[in-house]
This record gives structure tokens, C-alpha cells and sequence, in this order.
């Protein structure tokens, strides 16, 4: 699909080829999801610093930068997810469709049932493939037809493969086969929103293109936000980039073309044609 | 200083003494464990010595069940072992002939001690409610089922305990065994219905419910007719021959290859019978064995060694230690939960969850003793009693219920520690991954969690349990008579316990109980304890190796 720009110039620039189409041009961008002035603290120490995001509404965005500067924290704040490290502090707002998520009347698990979610590490639960997809909705007293477990299978493109095998155990599936369950999994309960923390880190490069190729689709139906510390995984599919860098400091937000080709930081920059991170 | 010599591969001097210390070394570590193995093993030869009493045997004894017991066994062993199938089919069929065996053997003894009729009105009142319940909400979806449930046990238990009185009346003139028919025989018969439901087809289900009743029934019938007490008979052909008559012909019609597999324990039970019957035909002298069918069966007595038996300690053992489980465990694994998935980690609720963290790892150390004065300053506050007078002053004796909280109290630690360490061994990406779906927190402990705990819990529950049988100290303190002539009658009725009918019989002036009895009830004792934490540890590597 995409191939990285290698010069012989020791000082060229290798800077990854964006090869998202804007198809359709969409000029709408709603706004699904807002972060204003967030602020989180594990302990004493800061995690992210005044982080102010606007994210689209079915497109694939993405966040990028080197280890450690708070964009799987940010990914986490969107479903309250850091509501459960004990030593997590978050202050400022983040909004879904302009519903501070942060409110005092909001219910965390209810607001997880909007927004999904698919970590690194493919973390299936030791149960069948069925009961697997089965389980999202189940705890959400939500009806378990055989019609919506084949649907999130084909949506997740992993249908084809397990059909016969519905019973076995989800253990028993390849790295790449498991993730695209948890995958199915989270769409199995139409939230609105997937978050998608490094969901290909873990995986052989098989196995990663063929959930890259399933992000773009699932752009189709859900908003996706993903983080990544693969630049030229970002610059592959998504449609706008988040540029974090050390510190939890957000440098820049815009369109993906702009970040790769001609980003207004000069740390951004720096970042894009590898001079560190 | 380059040499041109090649290299050679000779040590010097150093090399050889490193070489002999690392050798010394290791000798020394066999050694220690060579001790510890051989304590072991100088243990079981006297006691067996003395429960068995092999050196009282004709050589041609030997050589009799050599015949029919241990050639037999050995070589189908060496077939079964090489055949994978056949290999799993023969564990379990031991597991069920020998289970259903032990299960039927405990449940009619405490049964029979407590009074079947008692037993059968708090059991169909228990189970009647939940019942209703059950058939309620079966097509209506309502979040009130799930804690519904248990509430209509308890009210079940309550209504049973309150309309005791009349019920009691009408039904204390029915016989013993159609008492043990509702206890053992329906459960047992619905049971497997349910389980020949679920892997063939409702048809076959009824099938084997209605004749798992009448097989219990034609029993009945014929030990009437033959002037035996059918009460036995009935539990045994429901519990045992039912379970293994259903397993055997499940796994024979589903399996088609190492169904030889499921003769293992029948060629077992054969060698033994045929070895038995043949001794007696050829007039063999055999073993000069206190463990005998008499020392399981009879009721104790501290004059005719030849006649003691210790059914009313083995029933009491099993007693006290089935009502400390049923006190001890939710409590603990409860506690567990709390500990490692609510308490918070920081704040002064976070030191508060530490520090008891900590205390009650410490109390897991405890001496056993400490818990039996406990238990003391508990239950004389409580009920007034003075253990340490002797009975005849007209006090009673500790009672099945105060040994068992003592007992409670002592494993309680273990279950907790050995619980928590199951809930820590959870991988947190599940928790993490189910609270992603939208799940609460008790839903994802309910569903994800927990069933990922279970073994390890299961097999802290069994070591707690294993520990519990053995327990002396604590029960003296409490005062438990260290000699009962008569089972139990209840929760309530005075204990008994195997261990302290050991300390007792130690002390007793004939020599043959010091030697010879003292000797069988430990194996008794041992041959329990070595059951339970085989079983435990089976569980815990079946689980580990998933």
C-alpha cells in the first residue's frame, strides 16, 4: 500500500506518505468529541498539560508522538477510563456531543456503552467466540441475536474465518484473529465513538494491514480515534493528526496531509523526519 | 607472551576443586532431602505396621493378591498410559466410581446422625421456594431475579423452621428410607435428567430421571422383602450406581476410542473382592489389620479394642468441618474480593485496606491453640459453658457449632490470603477490556473475574479444609469431649472430631488402643488428608496448564 520515500542523503528527510483519499470531500466536521483545557496528574506528576482537541465525527483520527507523552492517557480520559487508576486526577472538561462527560450527574459505565473500546494487547475473555461478542451486550441488557453476532463477525472481517467455530474457545485464535474479536466485540454494542489504543503494536505485518484496512472502514459507520506510535501507520489512515510530544503537551492538530507535508512546529517538524523520538 | 602451543581443554588445579566443591554442594542438598523423604517414609511404615499388621500374613497372601490385584492393575496401567483417550476416560472413571462412592458414604452418615426427616423438611422447603422463583422469572427478564434467589432460600429455610412443629408430626411415622428417597434419590435422579438433558435430548433425560427413581424404588422393595434396612441401599444405588451407570454409557456412546479406559476402577473394586473371597475359600491367613470395616463402622468403646469403631468422630469431623466451610468460606472469599478489587490503593482508606492487608496475612501464623481460647472466651460469654469441668457436673460438653467457628476463625487467613492470590493472578487486560463494554464493576467481577479465580480459590478452599480435619489443640481448649459414644445429632449436638479420639486413645491404658488403634485412625486421617490435597493440587495443575 503505502511506501516510505527512502533518499541515499544521509540528512534527507524520510517522511511518511499520506495516502488517505478525503473521499467525498467531507467539509462538515462535526465535532463529536471536545476536550477543553484537560489537565491530568498521576500523583504529583503531570500527565497531559491543557490539551484542547476537537475531534470529527466519522473520520479516523489520530494521535501520534514518542513513548510516554500522554496520548494513551488522552485516549483514556475520552471514556473515563482513568476514572479507575486511584492515583489518576483529571481537571478540565471533555465533551460529547457537547455533554460534559465529566459532569457529576454522568455515569461512567453508562457513558462506556457510547464509547468503545480496543487496547494493545488483544484481550479476549477465556470464554467462546460467541460469548465474546455476546458479552457487551449482555451487560447491557441488550438483546443477543445470532443476526447481530454475525453482523459485528463480517463488520470485523473475521466472519469468513470463524462461522463454523462460534464455540471454540476465543483462545484458541491467532494475535491478529483475537484483535479483530475485540474489534467485533466493541462494535457488537453500536457505540458511537471507538478509541483504539496501538491496536496493531502487538501484531505481525499480515496481521496489521488487515486491521488497518478494517480502521478505514469502520470510519464508515463509527468515529475512530486511534493512537499510534507508528508515523507511517497514522499517515496510512487517518484523516487528521494529533501531534503529542514529551511532557503531554499537544504541538499540533490538523488535517493528516498538512501534519506530514507542511506542519506549521517546527518540533512537529522535527518529529515527522525522525531527528528524535 | 604468546605460546604456539594449541589450547588444551585439561583444568588445573583450581578447576578440579571447584569442580569437587560444586559436587559436595550437591550432595549436601541431596541429602537434605533425603531426610525429609525418609522421615516420610519411616512414618507410613510404623504406622502401617501397626494398622496393617503385615508380618502377621502367610507368604501365600502375598502372593494371592498379588494374582488378583496388582499384576491385573499394573498391566492395564501400562496399556492405558500409552493411549491418550483411554488415559482421560480412566480418570474419570475413577473420579466418578470413587467420588459418587465417598459422596454417598458422607451424605448418608450425616444424614443419618441428624435425622432424615429434619433434613428432608429444611430441604424441600429450601429448595421449593427458589423453585417458584426460578419458574417465575424464567421468560421474564427482571434484574431481581439474581438476588432474588438466594432470598427465597432463606425465606424457604425460615418457613421450614417455623411450621417445623406441625409438618414434624405428620411426617415422623414415614420410614427412615423414603425420607432418604426425597434427600438423596430426587436430587440425584433430577440431577442427572438434567445432565443427559443438556448433552442428548429432553427424551432421554426423563428416561434416566424416572429410572434412576424406580431403580431406588425396586431396592426398596427388595430389601423389605429381604428384612434389611433399606435406608443404606437406596442411597447407595442412587448415588453411586446412578452417577456411574449415566457416565458409562455417556461416555461409551460418545467416545469411540479408549472406552477400556472405564474399567479401571471395576478391575480395582474385582481384585479386591476376588482376593477377598479367595482368602477366605483357601483359608489364608491374612493381615493382621486393625483398619477394618469394624474400626469405620462401629461406635466407639474404650474397653474392647477389637470392637471400637470411630463412625461417630468421622461423622462428627465431618460435621464440624462441613458447617465451618459453610460459615468460613463466604466470609473469607468475601473479604478476598473486598480486598483486592473494591479497597482503594490510595488515601487513608487505601493505609486502612494496607494495614489489613497485612494483619491478616499475620494472623495466618497464629498458633492453633490461640484460636482454641478464643473460641473459649467466645462461647462461654455466649452460653455459659465451662468445658473445662467435667461433663458429669451436668455441663455440656463444646458443641458441634462452637468447634466450628473456632475452626472458622483459624482458617479463615488461609482463605483469604490463598483467594486473594487468585483474584491477583487475574490478568488486569481482562478487567480492563470488560469494563471497556460498558460493564459495572460487579459485572465484570461476576462474569469475568471471578470465573477466572475459581480454581485457585477452590484449591485455597480444599488446603483450609485439609487443615481443619487435623486440628487438635483448638477443639481441647473449646472443650470437645475427647470421647463421644454416639454421633452428633445436629449443628447443635456436642461435637466429636477423629483427631482428639487419636489424643484420646493415646493415653488409653490397654496397650492395643496405644498401638493398634491409635495407628488405624491415623491412617484414616492421613489417607483424607492425602485425598484432599491430591485433589487440590490436581485442580490447581488442570487449571494452570489451560
Amino acid at each position: 500500500m503505502s511506501e516510505q520515500t527512502e533518499t541515499t542523503s544521509s540528512t534527507a528527510a524520510q517522511r511518511p506518505e499520506v495516502t488517505t483519499d478525503t473521499s467525498g470531500g467531507q467539509p462538515h466536521d462535526k465535532t463529536v468529541l471536545e476536550s477543553r483545557d484537560l489537565d491530568v496528574y498521576y500523583g504529583d506528576t503531570q500527565a497531559l498539560q491543557d490539551v484542547s482537541l476537537k475531534i470529527p465525527e466519522k473520520q479516523v483520527t489520530a494521535m501520534i508522538g514518542p513513548s510516554g507523552c500522554g496520548k494513551s492517557t488522552f485516549l483514556r480520559c475520552l471514556n473515563r477510563m482513568n476514572d479507575l487508576v486511584d492515583s489518576a486526577r483529571i481537571e478540565g472538561e471533555v465533551f460529547l456531543n457537547g455533554q460534559n462527560i465529566y459532569a457529576d450527574d454522568v455515569e461512567p459505565v453508562a457513558l462506556r456503552r457510547r464509547i468503545g473500546m480496543v487496547f494493545q494487547h488483544p484481550n479476549p475473555f477465556p470464554k467462546s467466540i460467541y460469548d465474546n461478542i455476546a458479552y457487551g451486550l449482555r451487560v447491557q441488557n441488550k438483546e443477543v441475536t445470532d443476526e447481530i453476532i454475525e453482523e459485528s463477525l463480517r463488520r470485523a472481517a473475521l466472519w469468513d474465518e470463524v462461522k463454523d467455530q462460534l464455540d471454540k474457545s476465543a483462545l484458541d485464535l491467532s494475535g491478529g484473529q483475537q484483535q479483530r474479536l475485540c474489534i467485533a466485540r466493541a462494535i457488537a454494542v453500536d457505540p458511537e465513538v471507538i478509541l483504539m489504543d496501538e491496536p496493531a503494536s502487538a501484531l505481525d505485518p499480515i496481521a496489521t494491514s488487515k486491521i488497518e484496512d478494517l480502521i478505514e472502514e469502520l470510519a464508515e459507520e463509527y468515529t475512530v480515534v486511534i493512537v499510534t506510535h507508528n508515523m507511517q501507520q497514522a499517515a496510512r489512515i487517518s484523516d487528521k493528526t494529533a501531534v503529542f510530544l514529551t511532557g503531554g503537551e499537544l504541538v499540533e492538530f490538523d488535517d493528516t496531509n498538512k501534519i506530514f507535508e507542511n506542519p506549521d512546529s517546527q518540533r512537529v517538524e522535527d518529529y515527522i523526519t525522525g531527528k528524535f523520538g | 607472551m604468546a605460546t604456539e602451543t594449541d589450547p588444551t581443554f585439561e583444568g588445573d588445579a583450581g578447576l578440579w576443586r571447584r569442580k569437587l566443591a560444586g559436587q559436595a554442594f550437591e550432595s549436601l542438598l541431596v541429602a537434605s532431602t533425603l531426610v525429609g523423604v525418609l522421615a516420610l517414609v519411616a512414618l507410613f511404615v510404623v504406622i502401617g505396621n501397626d494398622a496393617f499388621g503385615p508380618s502377621a500374613a502367610e507368604p501365600a497372601w502375598f502372593l494371592l493378591y498379588f494374582g488378583t490385584l496388582v499384576a491385573p492393575i499394573s498391566v492395564y496401567t501400562l496399556l492405558v498410559r500409552r493411549d491418550e483417550a483411554a488415559s482421560s476416560i480412566n480418570g474419570l472413571s475413577f473420579m466418578t466410581v470413587f467420588g459418587s462412592l465417598i459422596g454417598s458414604a458422607v451424605v448418608f452418615a450425616v444424614v443419618d446422625a441428624v435425622r432424615p426427616h429434619d433434613v428432608a423438611i429444611y430441604l424441600v422447603f429450601g429448595s421449593l421456594f427458589p423453585a417458584i422463583v426460578f419458574a417465575y422469572a424464567r421468560n421474564r427478564e427482571s434484574h431481581y431475579t439474581g438476588p432474588a434467589l438466594p432470598l427465597s432460600v432463606l425465606v424457604g429455610l425460615v418457613t421450614a423452621r417455623a411450621l417445623y412443629a406441625p409438618v414434624n408430626s405428620v411426617i415422623a411415622i414415614v420410614a427412615d428410607w423414603i425420607m432418604f428417597l426425597v434427600v438423596v434419590t430426587v436430587p440425584v435422579a433430577a440431577g442427572l435428567g438434567l445432565f443427559v438433558t443438556w448433552r442428548w435430548s429432553r427424551r432421554y433425560g426423563v428416561v434416566t430421571a424416572v429410572a434412576v427413581l424406580a431403580a431406588a424404588l425396586a431396592t426398596a422393595g427388595g430389601a423389605i422383602t429381604q428384612g434389611i434396612d433399606p435406608a443404606v441401599w437406596v442411597v447407595l444405588v442412587s448415588g453411586v450406581v446412578g452417577p456411574v451407570a449415566v457416565v458409562s454409557l455417556d461416555t461409551i456412546q460418545r467416545r469411540d476410542s479408549g472406552r477400556y479406559g472405564l474399567l479401571g476402577p471395576w478391575i480395582l473394586v474385582g481384585g479386591i473382592v476376588a482376593g477377598a473371597s479367595l482368602e477366605r475359600q483357601l483359608g489364608i491367613e491374612g493381615l493382621d489389620a486393625w483398619l477394618t470395616p469394624t474400626l469405620l463402622l462401629n461406635s466407639w468403646s474404650s474397653f474392647r479394642p477389637e470392637q471400637a469403631g470411630i463412625y461417630p468422630q468421622l461423622v462428627g469431623s465431618i460435621l464440624v468441618v462441613g458447617t465451618m466451610a459453610f460459615l468460613a468460606f463466604p466470609v473469607g472469599v468475601g473479604a478476598a474480593i473486598y480486598l483486592e478489587e473494591y479497597a482503594p490503593s490510595t488515601g487513608w482508606r487505601g493505609r486502612l485496606a494496607t494495614a489489613l492487608d497485612v494483619n491478616i496475612s499475620n494472623l495466618a501464623g497464629v498458633p492453633s491453640v490461640v484460636y482454641g481460647l478464643l473460641g473459649l472466651s467466645l462461647f462461654q460469654n455466649f452460653f455459659g459453658i465451662a468445658p473445662w469441668l467435667p461433663p458429669a457436673l451436668g455441663l455440656r460438653p463444646a458443641l458441634v457449632i462452637a468447634a466450628a467457628v473456632t475452626l472458622g476463625l483459624l482458617i479463615l487467613p488461609i482463605v483469604i490470603v490463598s483467594s486473594q492470590e487468585a483474584l491477583r493472578s487475574v490478568p488486569d487486560e481482562l478487567r480492563q477490556g470488560s469494563y471497556g463494554l460498558g460493564a459495572s464493576r460487579w459485572q465484570t467481577i461476576r462474569n469475568v473475574v471471578l470465573p477466572e479465580a475459581v480454581p485457585g480459590i477452590l484449591t485455597g478452599m480444599i488446603l483450609a479444609l485439609g487443615r481443619a480435619i487435623g486440628e487438635t489443640a483448638p477443639l481441647v481448649i473449646i472443650g470437645v469431649a475427647t470421647t463421644t459414644y454416639s454421633a452428633p445429632e445436629g449443628v447443635f449436638g456436642s461435637a466429636a472430631a477423629l483427631p482428639l479420639q487419636i489424643f484420646a486413645s493415646a493415653a488409653n491404658s490397654i496397650p492395643a488402643y496405644r498401638t493398634g488403634v491409635v495407628a488405624a485412625a491415623s491412617v484414616v486421617l492421613l489417607v483424607t488428608m492425602l485425598v484432599m490435597n491430591s485433589t487440590a493440587i490436581l485442580i490447581r495443575n488442570r487449571y494452570e496448564n489451560n
